[in-house]
């Protein structure tokens, strides 16, 4: 009788299959895939001489469905054998995770943006003279800032900064112009703690001078600033500000990150998130540290990074950022 | 400040709807807090059910003593009955009244027809109060007679207005007055702009007027006018309305007229009662030590030579620029003024009201710098007004001054417009805007106007005034740069390998206060905001305990807290010495915080030194650790140098000596490295045993060893060598001996 004819396909499958479904070891499986995909076994001797074109084509349906059973039971054999004790939903074993404060994490995303786009990061001093947090930075002498009031003075010539500009002044004494930098840290300022203010807070300043650097180039950068932290597509507005070292100066808004500008809790319905002050560094300043203002120019802006990390994390209470409790932080 | 439109509008007729103008001022000029409507709303007829009434009859209420039951004719033919708790006006009198259906000023739901001890009151009789028109709510407002009853009230009272609230930077004086304010509304909206108000009346004398100024720097101009005949009375309705709105109260007609003048014009003003000035006579100088003033707000205050003063022949009357003198106030018998149009030095005004912690609407302005030719546009207008209001005749003017100050001449560069922004601005509209807000454009130069001098000086001064007007339109580009290579400098990167390191071992990072209270060797703050923080910390370890008791006291458990800040040294110095410090707290005691301590200097593979360290336990069982990173990174290698520790194997032996007690390991190990050289490449403790095997005041410390070559596998015997050097030494120096 023809060995092709003779293949009952549906009676091979089946027991086949079932031969193989109950293998239950690598041996046995093994044995099941000799006898029925070997090189004698009867599946292979027909394959080797079947002549009709759709019979060929349901013996080699039936070796590849075979050859899968062989490897899926393969797999299920490999894996670990149900042990009743075994319960892999216990935890593992504690492997202590500590946290980075929030506003590290967000210190270091700020720093990584700036030095992805060229500025270096300059570490300033926290208790600064009197000159580099004031005079150099052309504050006049009746403005308020200077106010003990306002600012805390460790004696008449040096106060804790009250803001990261005098960075500004320290970075161009350091370098020449051209001068890329950013420089954040801690700043301070007489305010009573309480949900939205704290005595000690922190802020980032950045600063390019260069040949030909605009009010324009200002706006872009702050964009691109914005996107980077925020995402989406941020739109910057500037409104006009005064500040003692900038001229032009502009105070910029964001629009909403929660709403996209369309009005909502976080915006004040105003689609508008307050940022920072910037502005176009002033002639008098460049004078200050030996620059030509006719050759250099450039913009410095500044803002809060409690604010950033507040608004980003959905916070209530700017105090939960000193009170550090493991409970809070572990969350970051 | 708060700027009441109708006011504005009296100066400039612009027909932008107010949001739009707000909005516009936000962005060129200056903040704009909010629009408050005051008064009277104007919405969905509100204004028409505000009439003028007469009323026809009054009589007590049938059924209550305190009311009366009054018949109002407000033009509608049937008189109105309305219930009235107030007495002070009878039947003819003409009144103010509210229909039913009204919303008062500041109510939420509008007035019903009510009944009031069983009679129905159809409407309302209305006090000033009530409409915000004045602060008198004793009884209700008498108008004056021969209004024809049912009059929109609207057209004999100021009854509603909106109000701009405004901040005005820190550059702008010539913003705190509604009269700039208009100057600046007129530029942005191309709406015309009045003349200043004020018109000189009639003089009625020539009387000298008896003002010295010892003090030009202080004080660089002073206009003093007399007025006689003065008839001190309230303030008409209007007059009162407008200051409400605009945040002060109304006082009498002669304060009030100051006070309004200031807030027209910007230059602040004072009347004197001039029979209360010694002498007639006003000297303006330096207080004298000891000089005393009790200001108008009733506080007795010691004056010193940093304060001018305004003086009579004897005495300080005011003190210049923040407060007049209780003694010269003006009082309803006064009837001769002397009234005070200064310019007051702002750094003199500043100085004094800081030390006095007194700040005025006055010396906010005078602080800014006001500009000097405002006093006499100010003693103009307010003498005018003084005879419209007060029936006072001008008798008397002099103008004490040093020359006022040239008007600044700036060079305008028409290119530099757009190198600042990187926006075009033609010539012709940078002219035309600095024209529009008073400028003189003349050939490339440009002249300023006095209310801009102080802070319009330089060519790029001359670029906002241009660009703040189409600040919007900038462009958003990036500065055209070659980077360059840019990385965190060296502490930078392993200040956060030193965050990474402890946050992975299991420490969360804290951020705690710099200052701290006072104590040995911290720098103190002059003034401190509390005794808690008051000086600068020279360590981290105050609020790191803090917040790890809070973290125990809230139950959470296990605390392992670090804190990476700067501290401050003193340095003999102005500035401290400011040092990178990190540190860090945990349960566990003096081992937990060595072994945190022992993984950061395995993380940047520097040999710890422990008495560069702050290793200890603390009360409670607290392990903490203090150390100064630039010491740390110092130890630190920058780069790591291959050495072969794979290739031959090491050879591990335990080591255990019997020392006296008071041996420490860490004198052993140092020992044996010396003795052993590089190829003893680890020497750990990992038992210390005291008990009768090794006998009283002794202990036992065992030591896996581990010898390894660079560049050949050590056999047994160099082993040996090695050990025996190791013992020898040890026996030596510290008697131990070696347990088998």
């Amino acid at each position: 009788m023809d060995r092709v004819a003779a293949v009952d396909v549906d009676a091979l499958e089946r027991d086949a299959l079932a031969a193989i479904g109950g293998a239950g070891s690598a041996d046995e499986l093994d044995e099941a895939r000799v006898r029925y995909l070997g090189r004698k076994s009867e599946l292979k001797l027909a394959l080797r001489e079947v002549r009709e074109r759709e019979r060929g084509m349901a013996l080699n349906a039936l070796r590849e469905k075979l050859e899968q059973a062989v490897a899926a039971r393969e797999a299920e054999l490999r894996r670990p054998r149900e042990d009743p004790t075994f319960d892999p939903t216990l935890p593992g074993t504690p492997i202590p995770r500590g946290s980075l404060h929030p506003l590290t994490q967000a210190r270091r995303r700020i720093e990584d943006i700036f030095v992805g786009m060229g500025y270096e990061i300059f570490d300033g001093r926290e208790v600064d003279s009197v000159y580099y947090n004031f005079e150099a930075l052309n504050t006049p002498e009746a403005h308020p800032s200077r106010d003990p009031q306002d600012t805390f003075y460790v004696n008449a010539r040096a106060v804790l900064r009250t803001h990261t500009s005098p960075s500004q002044i320290r970075a161009m004494e350091r370098h020449g112009p051209p001068v890329y930098v950013a420089s954040l840290g801690r700043v301070y300022r007489r305010d009573t703690l309480d949900a939205t203010h704290t005595p000690i807070f922190h802020q980032v300043e950045a600063l390019a001078v260069d040949r030909d650097i605009t009010l324009a180039d200002l706006k872009g950068t702050m964009q691109e600033f914005a996107t980077a932290v925020f995402g989406g597509q941020r739109e910057v507005r500037m409104r006009t500000s005064y500040f003692p070292f900038t001229e032009p100066s502009v105070e910029f808004d964001l629009s909403c990150y929660l709403c996209d500008g369309a009005g909502c809790s976080v915006c004040k319905q105003s689609g508008w998130i307050e940022m920072g002050g910037a502005g176009q560094v002033d002639p008098n300043v460049l004078e200050e540290v030996g620059y030509d203002p006719a050759a250099w120019q450039g913009f410095a802006w500044g803002l809060g990074i409690d604010r950033i990390a507040f608004n980003l994390h959905g916070m209530p209470d700017l105090r939960l950022f000193w009170e550090n409790d493991i409970r809070f932080l572990g969350q970051f | 400040m708060k700027v009441p439109v109708s006011w504005l509008r009296e100066y400039v007729a612009f027909d932008w709807p107010l949001d739009r103008l707000a909005a516009k001022l936000v962005v060129t000029s200056c903040e704009v807090d909010r629009i408050s409507r005051r008064g009277v709303v104007d919405d969905d007829g509100n204004g028409e059910r505000f009439l003028v009434g007469k009323v026809l009859e009054a009589g007590k209420h049938p059924n209550a003593d305190r009311l009366q039951l009054c018949q109002v004719d407000v033009g509608e033919g049937d008189a109105r009955q309305i219930v009235c708790g107030a007495w002070n006006f009878g039947a003819g009198a003409t009144v103010a009244v509210a229909l039913p259906g009204a919303v008062l000023p500041g109510a939420d739901a509008p007035l019903g027809e009510a009944k009031l001890r069983g009679e129905t009151s159809r409407g309302m009789i209305l006090s000033e109060r009530e409409l915000e028109l004045g602060d008198d709510h004793s009884g209700i407002m008498v108008l004056e007679d021969g209004i024809e009853p049912g009059t929109p009230l609207a057209d004999v009272l100021p009854l509603g207005d909106d109000v701009l609230e405004i901040e005005t930077g820190f550059n702008r004086p010539d913003l705190t007055s509604v009269y700039g304010i208009a100057r600046e509304v007129a530029a942005l909206t191309g709406a015309e702009l009045a003349p200043p108000p004020g018109t000189d009346p009639e003089r009625a004398g020539e009387e000298p007027v008896d003002v010295r100024v010892d003090d030009l720097a202080g004080c660089p101009r002073y206009v003093g006018r007399l007025l006689r005949g003065a008839t001190i009375a309230e303030s008409p309705r209007w007059l009162k309305a407008r200051l409400l709105a605009a945040g002060m109260r109304p006082i009498s007609n002669v304060v009030d007229v100051t006070n309004y003048v200031m807030l027209a014009l910007g230059s602040p003003l004072h009347a004197f009662d001039l029979e209360r000035l010694e002498g007639s006579r006003i000297v303006v100088r330096r207080a004298t030590r000891g000089e005393r003033l009790t200001t108008l707000d009733g506080q007795d205050r010691e004056l010193t030579p940093d304060d001018l003063v305004i003086a009579d022949a004897t005495t300080p009357v005011a003190i210049a620029g923040i407060m007049g003198g209780e003694a010269s106030e003006v009082r309803p018998e006064t009837t001769d003024l002397l009234l005070e149009a200064a310019n007051f030095d702002p750094l003199t005004v500043l100085r004094t009201s800081r030390r006095l912690r007194l700040r005025t609407e006055s010396s906010t302005r005078w602080e800014k710098g006001v500009d000097p030719y405002a006093a006499e546009q100010a003693a103009i207008y307010a003498t005018q007004l003084f005879a419209e209001l007060a029936g006072a005749r001008w008798t008397g003017h002099s103008d004490v001054n040093d020359g006022l100050p040239e008007r600044p001449m700036v060079r305008l560069d028409a290119g530099l417009a757009e190198r600042v922004a990187g926006m075009t601005f033609t010539t012709e509209e940078q002219v035309a805007r600095l024209e529009s807000l008073g400028f003189e454009a003349r050939s490339g130069d440009v002249r300023v106007p006095t209310w801009r001098a102080r802070d319009v000086t330089r060519p790029v001064d001359l670029v906002e005034e241009v660009v703040r007007f189409r600040i919007e339109e900038l462009p958003a580009t990036l500065p055209h740069r070659l980077v360059s290579a840019v990385q965190l400098t060296r502490d930078q990167r392993l200040r956060r390998q030193v965050e990474d390191v402890l946050a992975g071992a299991g420490f969360h990072e804290a951020y705690t206060w710099s200052l701290v209270p006072p104590g040995e060797g911290r720098i103190e703050l002059e003034e401190p905001q509390s005794s808690e923080l008051a000086a600068l910390r020279t360590s981290l370890d105050h609020w790191l305990v803090e917040s790890a008791r809070r973290n125990r006291n809230a139950g959470v458990e296990p605390v392992a807290l670090f804190e990476l800040a700067r501290v401050f040294l003193p340095s003999g110095g102005d500035l401290p010495d400011e040092r990178w410090h990190v540190a860090g707290i945990a349960d566990g005691g003096y081992f937990v915080a060595k072994g945190a301590v022992e993984t950061l200097h395995r993380a940047l593979h520097a040999e710890l030194e422990l008495d560069r360290v702050d290793l200890r336990e603390l009360e409670d069982g607290w392990g903490y650790f203090e150390l100064d990173l630039a010491d740390l990174f110092a130890r630190a290698p920058d780069v790591v140098v291959y050495e072969d520790v794979i290739t031959y194997p090491a050879l591990k032996q335990d080591l255990a000596f019997v020392v006296d007690e008071p041996v420490r390991a860490g004198a052993l190990i140092a020992a044996a490295r010396a003795a052993a050289g590089p190829e003893l490449r680890d020497l750990s403790p990992f038992d210390v045993y005291r008990g009768d095997q090794v006998g009283p005041g002794k202990k036992s410390i065992a030591f896996a060893a581990s010898f390894q070559s660079p560049d050949r596998t050590l056999a047994d015997e160099d082993a040996a060598r090695l050990r025996n050097r190791i013992v020898e030494a040890l026996s030596r120096d510290f008697g131990a001996v070696l347990r088998a």
